[in-house]
This record gives structure tokens, sequence and C-alpha cells, in this order.
């Protein structure tokens, strides 16, 4: 047994540290910790929802748009608006500008480092005209087959080995420094696969990347002012009002992002899963998924969203059940904070109390949500499996139907790789390389989502008839009943109320809930889908979604004593849940005697 | 039994993974060919790479340690967005990011050693600081790698030939330092102070920093003279090629208000305003001024460079300025949240503890209870018979009555001197009487002195 | 009749135009500084030249106000044609000596007959002492919110703590104006108008005479014989 600690985990937003127990060449038990503590809640306390909505972006600099909508959501609740039909479309494409944005930027510059090693395809000497036959569907030489699918060149390879030969002579390692290139397999063998022709072309897309997910930031600039922490989503719509020539601007950036995704990026993971297919095999987890649901339909219905709300509360099945916000509780008894009370949603309290790192004690500043009491993972992959399963629900087969068969694709392609290791595809798609490829699925149909709102707000803008906006929707004009499908803004009639903003931050289920009481905050919650995912044991001795993922079977080099500071595994897996863990850490506000009355624990009041 | 290894053993690790100091040199030449170098070349790689986990300490690139202390990594996620040099041109060609959160490819224990050789190099390098330092319990609130965050800036500074403090969190605790400031944030220019250590900061504001600033520091750094300053350690000289003003931010960029550059300002002077968002007068691209927008006082060039590859910005796109650049390094307090909230108000709200306001709601309650005061003394005065030239003049000061003997009325000129109304009264007309006697007397000497004047 | 007599000594001419200029420019600046806080649609840009003209205008006015002080003469108090160089009439007279209470308890309806006093009862030194100390803080104040880039002033905005707390301190600054206005104007007024008509239009009245030299009413005016 030994002890393998990676802190600081790098290529994630935030301060991160696991420390795990490893035995026989896989972690045995796991502890992840999260390193920061800002305090947001108190901060938004006793100013204006509108100024909360823009404060508590800056929780997290990846997903600020998702913490903006949230927050937004959980105002317009509390004050009861129901936003206009144009203010929905502008609010989707800022949204699903930042989910490329963050998917993009997540496979490629902060993933893909796992797995393609570009000082390989240096010292590799990668053949650059064999290179091009690879990408063309040529057979790669070590599979004696070609890949899966083709891949894209956008680059010129010459210029990128130029490129690399040009930086690697220089000496200097930058990013690189550190050298985890050097990493391990369980059986000692490189952990790293591709051949020095992949390598390079996939450095190409890590690069070609950096552009585009700048590019679909651009639009989420475009739309909302700057991009990270965009201005225009605000309670009661949006402050942005389109022209023609920002329409038109729009129109060319949405296609061109989704002309690179839609060839670059299912082939670039089919290739990944091909040389490193034992990640179908381990990392599973918790087994269940939450998905609060992400971009609104004109119904604004959490179940009717595109990608739609659910539970799937029991491992194993398809089984789907509706949010239930009561059955959100978190516990603080193994984190820095006063106190071993399990609080309930929306009524959560919290005081900050550092005591010292200890895994057998209170080791993180990350508090422990639990869904009916049990650990959720809200991840990429859970609001997948819930739009699959709520694709197999006859109300919601239509809204569904594209993912479906995504899904069941996908499920084709690894189902023999599952049935090799005597899982079925469903399963095996729930493990470290799964969660891995899911998300791509997801990217793509939200690039693709983009166009098709796109189109939307141009036919809205230019005055088109309900029924055509609503079939562009995939509903009937009936839906829109009582929906403003002129304005842009809808003024708040009041200023007291309290809600709750139930969306997906694109790494998993974000929740926002506000009181609000003569036009300022009472209190403030937040749990964040990291917090989820990064969550320490819980009140029942239930280990956390990611360090229940670790212990199922992640495997470590563990040959030589020594080699335990490279657990490249330990790091894959983490990279998977593509944790944020600024996020994650927060703090709500009590003060003596105050407010909070529904609490579980006799603690709760202080 | 932890397996964290503290020395700094290049060999032994080697070793250690099972590579031969053979099969090290034979991996250097090969690296050494594919560059494009001769063979003779991989010695000097060889070197280069068995003395350090960052590879050469010198060569083409500025060393750059990109740390981040509680931070939401927006300022990283900006400089992500740049294209004009694209990241990829910038780490590859123009600096070694040699510590990233968020791009290193390395993690845990040999990032941290790739800081510390950075560090210990004996080379210049730069620190780019993003986040602000929460202090609370003991600087436990921010923790990396077991180090606490105020240690963790002060070993990167100390030998740095400067810290940027990238993003108003960096410049002064930004968001987190508001009232209540919960985590007790402040700026890296305020830790350094504390610690004594004397590294020049460049303080860059903005939530987040836009890319466009940094690379514009960074350009001054490496193409216009200003790494001969640094290396030298001319805090003078770093100031001036850097052209920092009297807060350590560049004067090019946040010299002028948001105000002077906007494309809305014509609005602004022609009077034509967006009152409600979302309204005609947006679509028309009025002016943001009545919806709280605080580019008049916020010091940014954001027209300008505007963001996303210039793509748009807050004002352009419909949103009145947050005055996210607001940030004074002595002052935590005076960080953009405390002094811009409500955002969509011209004012900021003031506090006295829990209770905040609106200093018009103070200004105007105070004015109304001294408008309703007056009106309610008015009624008093006119009851009590002021109001037609006032009350009778009193006798004599009541100071005087009780300290006669240093009295400051000489009381025997008075017209007051007989308490007896009727008296009074005749002494009254009397004393007026020879007053106007004398003043006639007066009036006509005066005459008199005139025409002897004249006379001559 | 119970006031002093009003005599044209106690406001000389360059006074009265100065009191003209102060009401006009005060008048306008609070009206154009409302206008430039809650802007209509179309009046900045008049708003704001005029409040900048005015800005001016009041701030040289007070300067020229104060250096006169120093050799045009006034009565140092009221009921009298004795005159005196005038910023001797700012600062505390022997005529003010214990009387601050005197003044209160009079207000206050605790004390019932009038208080002896200078041409500037003390709490109106002590407000008029203020207004020129505040005429500066808002010029100053103005000038760093109208050019806030302007590097002399960079200190002190941030001395201030940052633009939007100058911005307040101008705004709150202007509210002290009015409400110095409102209490100025009630008290001017509030037992008669004469002392308006004097200010404004050099008008006398007769009333009691005091003596500034024996600080006693010595006697009464009612104008007859000399009324020009």
């Amino acid at each position: 047994m030994a002890r393998s600690i990676i802190d600081p985990i790098t290529r994630i937003e935030g301060h991160m540290r696991v420390e795990m127990e490893v035995e026989n060449g896989t972690v045995r038990e796991a502890w992840v910790s999260g390193g920061s503590f800002r305090g947001m809640e108190k901060v938004v306390e006793h100013r204006k929802p509108e100024d909360a909505a823009q404060i508590v972006q800056r929780i997290c600099g990846v997903c600020p748009v998702s913490h903006n909508h949230a927050s937004t959501i959980a105002a317009e609740k509390a004050y009861g608006i129901k936003i206009p039909n144009r203010a929905r479309i502008i609010r989707n494409l800022i949204e699903g500008a930042q989910f490329l944005h963050s998917h993009i930027l997540w496979l490629y510059n902060l993933a893909a480092l796992d797995y393609v090693n570009p000082i390989n395809a240096v010292t590799g000497n990668a053949d650059v005209k064999l290179a091009y036959d690879i990408a063309q569907g040529g057979a790669v030489p070590e599979l004696g087959v070609p890949l899966p699918a083709p891949l894209s060149v956008s680059s010129d390879l010459y210029e990128v080995s130029a490129r690399l030969n040009k930086f690697a002579s220089n000496g200097q390692l930058s990013i690189f420094s550190g050298n985890w290139f050097e990493a391990k397999d369980v059986d000692g063998g490189s952990a790293y696969h591709l051949t020095p022709e992949l390598d390079l072309i996939l450095t190409s897309h890590y690069l070609e990347a950096l552009k585009y997910q700048a590019r679909s930031s651009e639009i989420a600039g475009l739309l909302g002012g700057k991009m990270p922490h965009v201005m225009t989503i605000i309670p009661g719509g949006t402050a942005f009002v389109p022209t023609a020539q920002k329409l038109d601007d729009l129109w060319a950036m949405v296609n061109e992002v989704y002309d690179w995704v839609e060839k670059t990026l299912i082939p670039d993971t089919l290739a990944l899963a091909v040389a490193y297919p034992e990640g179908l095999t381990w990392g599973g987890g918790c087994g269940r998924f939450g998905a609060w649901g992400v971009f609104e339909r004109g119904s604004l219905a959490y179940n009717d969203r595109y990608m739609p709300a659910g539970v799937l509360a029991t491992k194993g099945s398809l089984e789907v059940s509706d949010l239930d916000e009561s059955l959100i509780t978190e516990y603080v008894g193994r984190s820095w904070y006063e106190g071993e009370g399990t609080f309930t949603a929306p009524d959560f309290t919290t005081n900050p109390k550092f005591t010292e790192y200890d895994v057998n004690d209170r080791y993180t500043w990350c508090k422990a949500p639990a869904y009916d009491g049990k650990a959720l993972e809200c991840t990429s992959l859970s609001r997948v499996l819930v739009a699959y399963a709520r694709g197999q629900q006859p109300e919601y087969a239509k809204k569904n139907a594209w993912m479906v068969e995504q899904v069941d694709n996908f499920l084709g392609a690894i189902a023999p790789v599952a049935l090799a290791v005597g899982k079925t595809p469903l399963e095996a798609a729930v493990s470290m390389l799964g969660r891995t490829a899911i998300r791509q699925l997801e990217t793509l149909y939200i690039a693709q989502l983009m166009k098709d709102w796109t189109a939307e707000l141009i036919a809205t803008v230019k005055g088109g008839s309900l029924e055509d906006i609503a079939a562009m929707e995939g509903m009937e004009a009936a839906d829109f009943a009582s929906t403003n499908m002129t304005d842009y803004f809808e003024k708040p009639t009041t200023d007291t109320g309290a809600g709750s903003g139930f969306w997906e931050a694109p790494r998993g289920a974000l929740y926002h809930s506000e009181k609000v009481s003569g036009g300022k905050i009472d209190g403030y919650q937040i749990i964040i889908p990291t917090t989820w995912n990064l969550a320490p044991i819980n009140q029942n001795g239930e280990h956390g979604p990611i360090e229940q993922a670790l212990m199922d079977g992640c495997p470590v080099f563990d040959g030589t004593e020594g080699d335990l500071e490279m657990p490249i595994n330990a790091l894959r897996l983490i990279h998977s849940y593509d944790p944020c863990v600024s996020c994650a850490v927060h703090v709500t506000d009590v003060k003596t005697g105050k407010k909070f009355s529904t609490v579980t624990n006799p603690w709760g009041v202080k | 039994m932890e397996q964290e290894t503290s020395t700094v053993d290049f060999g032994s690790m080697l070793e250690a993974r099972g590579v031969s100091r053979r099969d090290f040199l034979k991996f250097c030449g090969a690296l050494a060919v594919a560059a494009g170098l001769s063979q003779a070349a991989a010695p000097r790689v060889a070197i280069a790479l068995e003395k350090s986990v960052i590879g050469a300490k010198e060569g083409g690139l500025f060393p750059v340690l990109w740390i981040e202390g509680a931070s939401c990594t927006g300022c990283t996620e900006s400089f992500a967005q740049i294209e004009t040099p694209d990241v990829g041109k910038i780490v590859l060609e123009l600096i070694s990011l040699n510590y990233s959160d968020v791009l290193s490819a390395g993690a845990g224990y040999s990032v941290e050693l790739a800081k510390k050789q950075t560090i210990e190099s004996g080379s210049p390098y730069i620190v780019v600081y993003e986040g602000g330092i929460t202090q609370g319990f003991g600087s436990n609130t921010l923790r990396v790698a077991m180090e606490t965050g105020e240690e963790i800036l002060c070993h990167a500074a100390e030998h740095a030939a400067a810290v940027v403090a990238l993003g108003s969190c960096a410049v002064n605790g930004g968001w987190m330092a508001a009232y209540p400031n919960p985590a007790q944030a402040t700026g890296v220019q305020a830790i350094l102070k504390k610690h004594n250590i004397g590294t020049p900061v460049v303080n860059i504001p903005g939530c987040p920093a836009n890319p466009e600033w940094l690379m514009s520091v960074l350009v001054q750094v490496l193409m216009m003279g200003g790494a001969e300053a640094l290396v030298a350690g001319d805090v003078p000289a770093v100031v001036k090629t850097l052209g920092l003003d009297g807060e350590g931010k560049p004067q090019g960029i946040f010299g002028q208000t948001i105000h002077d550059n906007c494309e809305r300002r014509g609005h602004f002077e022609n009077g034509e305003f967006v009152y409600e968002f979302g309204s005609k007068e947006e679509e028309l691209g009025y002016c943001l001024y009545p919806l709280g927008c605080k580019g008049p006082q916020t010091k940014s060039n954001c027209g300008v460079t505007m963001w996303n590859n210039r793509r748009s910005w807050c004002i352009q796109a419909g949103s009145p300025c947050l005055g996210c650049c607001e940030a004074n390094p002595n002052d935590p307090g005076d960080n953009w949240v405390e002094v811009n909230t409500p955002f969509y108000e011209r004012h900021r709200d003031l506090h006295i503890g829990d209770w905040f306001f609106q200093p018009t709601v103070v200004a105007g309650a105070i004015t109304g209870i001294v408008a309703l005061a007056l009106i309610i003394h008015g009624f008093g005065m006119k009851k009590s018979g002021r109001t037609d030239g006032g009350a009778p003049f009193e006798q004599r000061r009541a100071w005087d009555v009780k300290n006669p003997d240093k009295s400051i009325g000489q009381y025997e000129y008075s017209i007051y001197e007989d308490n007896d109304p009727v008296v009074l009264q005749k002494a009254q007309q009397e004393i007026a009487k020879q007053y106007e006697q004398a003043t006639e007397e007066v009036a006509e000497a005066a005459e008199a002195a005139a025409e002897i004047e004249e006379g001559r | 009749m119970a006031h002093l007599a009003h005599y044209k000594e106690a406001h000389p001419l360059p006074f009265v135009i100065t009191h003209w200029i102060n009401l006009v420019a005060m008048i306008c600046l609070i009206i154009t500084g409302f206008l430039i806080h809650f802007p209509v649609s179309g009046t900045m840009g008049v708003a704001r030249g005029v409040h900048v003209f005015f800005g001016f205008v009041i701030f040289i006015n007070c300067v020229v106000r104060m250096i006169m002080s120093l050799f045009v003469k006034s009565a140092p108090t009221g009921g009298t044609r004795k005159q005196t160089a005038d910023f001797k009439s700012w600062l505390p007279q022997k005529d003010n000596r214990h009387q601050a209470g005197a003044w209160i308890k009079y207000y206050l309806f605790l004390k019932k007959d009038h208080p002896l006093s200078a041409k500037l009862g003390v709490p109106q030194k002590l407000s008029y002492l203020l207004i020129p100390i505040l005429i500066i803080l808002m010029f100053i104040t103005g000038l760093a919110l109208w050019t806030p880039t302007a590097g002399a002033l960079a200190g002190f905005t941030s001395f201030f703590g940052g633009a939007m707390s100058v911005r307040i301190i101008h705004y709150f600054g202007m509210f002290v104006f009015i409400i110095f206005m409102f209490i100025h104007v009630y008290l001017a007024n509030v037992e008669g108008t004469e002392p308006t008509k004097l200010m404004f239009f050099h008008k006398e009245h007769g009333g009691l005479v005091y003596d500034p030299d024996k600080h006693v009413i010595v006697g009464d005016d009612n104008l007859q014989p000399r009324n020009e």
C-alpha cells in the first residue's frame, strides 16, 4: 500500500488536491480536497438580485454564464417574471456559446494532454506525409488498420511540425514543464499510446481548438459584451438588442464553429477510444445521475429543456424522476465549517472554520451535498443520460430524438469493448473514458442548436409567424400562450419573493436560490456541479462521486517505489469530470437566531 | 507512508523510473535531431533537461510563472481568448510558461518542482498572479500543495523580476473584498508590502483583465526594453518603461475613462438616453448613463481594445459599464463591487452595518426633515408673535447678568435700562429724539464743512 | 417692531452684487445638477455647459467676495451706520460672546426675548464660515468629476476613495447647499421681509439703533428725516 498525491491538479479550474491509498495497482481509497474559500453568498447578501446575477459569475471564469443564468432565473422566479421569447433565444445563444467554448477548451486544451504528447511528435520523428495519410483514412502502421473515422486536417501539418521543432530546439519546456509525458501505465509501459503522427495531428487540433474555443467565446462576447463574465443576461430578459449587422456576424460565427466541431470532435474522440480502450473499464463512480436541465424551450418548463431535467436515482437504471428540491441536502461534517449539520435545500447554513488537513476528519473547503441522502454525479454524462432516459418517455421522445439516436450509436460503438469485459454498453459508458467521450455528443448537439436558434432569432426579429417560430422549437403555437414575442426585457412588478434557479453549467447541475425582500437579497444559496462531484465523505460515510470513481478500479502504476507522483489515470479520471473547484467552495450566511427554520439538524440554527 | 519526494536529483529520478543515463542521452539526441540540430547539440539539451524539469534555464523565451490565488480562472480564460497572437504562439514562441494551473501539462509534485526550479534558476522571471489573497484562517482559506496563499505568493514574488497582479482580485481583492469580506481578501501589492518584499508590482485591474492589456505589458517587457530594466532590478526604469502611474497601473491603459472613449459618447452629449433595458432607444445605441453606467468614473480603455478579439464590449452589447476596473491597490475596501453596486443605479449604496441605502434616500430624507422642521418652526414663530419683527430684545445678556463685573454691554447707555414699560417708552422716545437731533446736527455740521470746503 | 434698523451700510453695494450672483449661480447649479444626475432627454449638453460655467462663476465670486471682505467696509452689527473692515464680521466679535446658547434657546422657544447680537448671530456666523469651504470643496470635487483624468486631481480623487466617493461627496454637498438655503431664506424672512429687501434692493427700514462699541441698543430710528 502506498499513498499517492496530486496537488495541485492542473488543467482544471480552481485548486484541487487528491490523495489516494494505492494497493496492488489500483486506488483503494481516495480523498479529494477543494483548496480555496472565498465567501460568495455573504458578499451578495444585502445587494440587489440584479447585482447578484452579475457578481455570482465571478465564482467561475469558465462557466460564468451559467451562474449568471441560474441567478437570473432565481430572481425571475422570485419576482414572478416570464421572460420575452426573444430574450430566451438570445440567452440560449449566450449559454450555448459558453458550452461550446468550455467543451472545446476542456477536450483539447485541458484533458487532451493526458492522452496526447506533443513532444512525442518531435522526439518520435513524426512522418508528416504519413500523418496526412492516416488522417485521410490510411492505415495506422502500429494498428495495421485505419482509424474508425478520418481525422480533420485544417492546419498545415508541416508548419505545425516545424513549430514544434523550433520550440524543442530552444529547450525551454514552457507549459510542458514537469514532464508528465514520462508517466507510465500499470504495466510499466508509457502511458501515452498515440503514434508520433497521431500526436502531431492532435497537437494541430490542440492549436486549432485554441482558436475555436475563442471563436465560441466571441459569440458570447458579441451577445454578452465580453466573455468571461457576460453583461447582458439580466433578471427580466436581456440588455442585448440585436441589429441586422450583429445578426449577420452571429450567423457567420455559429456556422464557422459548427463546421469545425462537426468534422473534428467525433473522429478525434473515436481515435482516442481506439488508443485507450481500457478507459471504458474503470472509473464509474456512484452511478446515480442528476441533471437540472439547460437551454429553455418556449414553455420554460424544466423537463422541456433542450437538455432536460431529471434524476436517475437508481444505479444502473434508466428510470428517470422529476427533480425535487426538498431531496437536496448538504453535510459539512468532513469540511472546514462549523458543526456537523445536514441541511435541506434551500435552507443551508454554514460558517467557515478551518481546522487542519486530516483525511480522517476534515479535509476540504467543499461541502457534501446529497440527493435523497446519497451521492449524485452531476456532469455532462448525467445530462446526456437523462436526455436519453427522457427520450424513452413518449411525452418527451420527439424532443430528445436526436440525442437518443446519437447515444445509441455511441453505445453500439463501444459495445465490443464492453462485452469483452463483461459489461453492458450502458455500464461501460459510465466509466472514465465514457464520461470523457460522451461530452462530445453534447458539443455537437449544441453546435447544431446554435444554428437553429440563430435562425429562430432572425425569424422572430423579422416578425415571423407564431406557428413558424413554435415549429422551429419543435413545439405548438399553444405552448407560447402568454409569451411576450416582441420585447427583450420585462420589468419586475414586485421587489419581494423567493425563487430557485435550476440550471446547468457545462460541467453539471447548477442551483442558485435566493430570498428577496424590499429589493435586497436576504439569503442566497448555491450548489455547484463540482460540489456534487468533489464532495467529501457524506453523513452516511459514503464517499463523494469522484472519490468513488477513483476507488472503482483506477489503475496506478506502483511498480517502482517513488513513482506515485504521476498517477496519470487519476488525473484522467478527474479531468473526465471537468471539475471547477473554485465554484465548488462557497459559504452561506447565518447569524445568530436569523431566518432559517427548515433545518434537519439541531446544529442548524445557531 | 507518503511518497512525496522532496529532493531534486534528476539522476536518481531517472533511475527510479527505470531509465538509464544512456537511454536518456539517446532520448536527448533524438530530440536534438528532430529539432534539426547537429548531434553535438545533444549534450547541451541533455544538460539542460538533467538540471531541471523546466528544460533549458535560458533560451529565447522569457520565463513566466502564472500563479492562481483565490481566483475564478477568469483572467486565464480571458487570456485564452486572445487571437493576435494566439495562446499557442505565446506559450511556444514568446514566453516559457513554466507554471500554470490551467495550461501546464504536468500536475502535482512535478509542476511544483518546475516552479521551484524557475524561482531558484537565478534567471529573471515574471510572476503573473491571478486572483486575490484570502487571509482568513491564517490564509488557509487558500491552500495549494500544503502551502497557504500568502506563502505561495511571497515565495514566488521574492526573487521575481516583477509581479503582474492580473485582474481586480489580484489588485485589491476584487469582489471578495466587498462587505463583509468574509475571506479577508486583499491584493498582491498589500501582501508584498506586509512581508517587506520590494519586487515591483504591475497592477492590471478588470474583471476579468482584458488579454490585450497583459499582452501590451509583455510586449513592453519583451520587445521595448522592459526586460533590461527588469534584469537590472532597476525599479524606476521598470516604472518608466511600463509607463506605470502612482498605483502601479499602466497609464496608457488606465489613464482615461471608459466615458472618454465611449462609442455612445455623442448620444450622451446630445442628451439621448436609454431609460429601460431592451428598449427602442437601446436599438438606436443611445447612452446608458441613466441605467447606472459607471463609464464616467471608471478608468480603462475598453472602448478602444474592446473584448473577445475586438468583437464587442459591454456598452456596445447594451449593458452599462459595471466599473470592474475600479481597484485601488492600497485599499481593498475600494473594490469594484463595493464601489459600484447597485450596478444599475447612478450611485453606489452606502451602508451602516447591514443597512444598505442610496445617498439620495438619506440626503432627501434629511432635507425633507429640515423643511418640515422649518414649517413647524414657522408656525411656532407665528404663534409666539415673532413673525412681525421678532420678539423684543433682551435687556441684558444672560451672561452679563451673571457676570456683571465682566459685562459686555455698557447697559448704562441702553434704552432698556429701566424695566418699567411706561418709563421705558418715555425713555425710548426721549433717546430717539436726542438721537435724531444729534444726527441732524452731525448732518448740518457735515454740510457746513462741505460748504467751507467748497468755499476754499 | 422690535428689530434693529436696516441700514444699507450693513450690505455695501459690492456685496449686494456678489449675493445676487450667488443666488443665480446656486439655483442654476442645483437645477442643472439634478438634470445631470437624473438626465432628461435633450438637456445633457446644455445642463453640463451651464453647470460648469456657474461652477466657475460661484467659485470666482466666492474668492472675490473673500478678498473684498479684507478692504471693503461694512457695518459690524445691525442698527448702525458705523462701518469696519467686513472680514471682522465673519470672525467672532465681542457682540457674539456667550450668545451661542441664547440663540439656540431663542429658536427653540426656550427664551422669550431676542438675543442681542452682531450682524451675524453665532449659528449664522458658523454657517457662513462653512459656505466658502463648501464652495471650494464643491469646486474641487466638481473639477475632479469634470476632468477625471487630470493628473493633479488623481491624488485628490484617490484620497477621497475613488471617483464614486467624490461623486457622492459632491452630491451630498448639493444637499447641504439646499438645506442651507432653506434655513437661510427661512430665517431671513420669518421675522419680516425687511432684511431681504435690504439685501437685494438696498431698501432701508427703521428700527432700533445699536451701538457696536457699547454693545447695547441705544435708540430707535424711524428713518423719517433721513429717508433718501
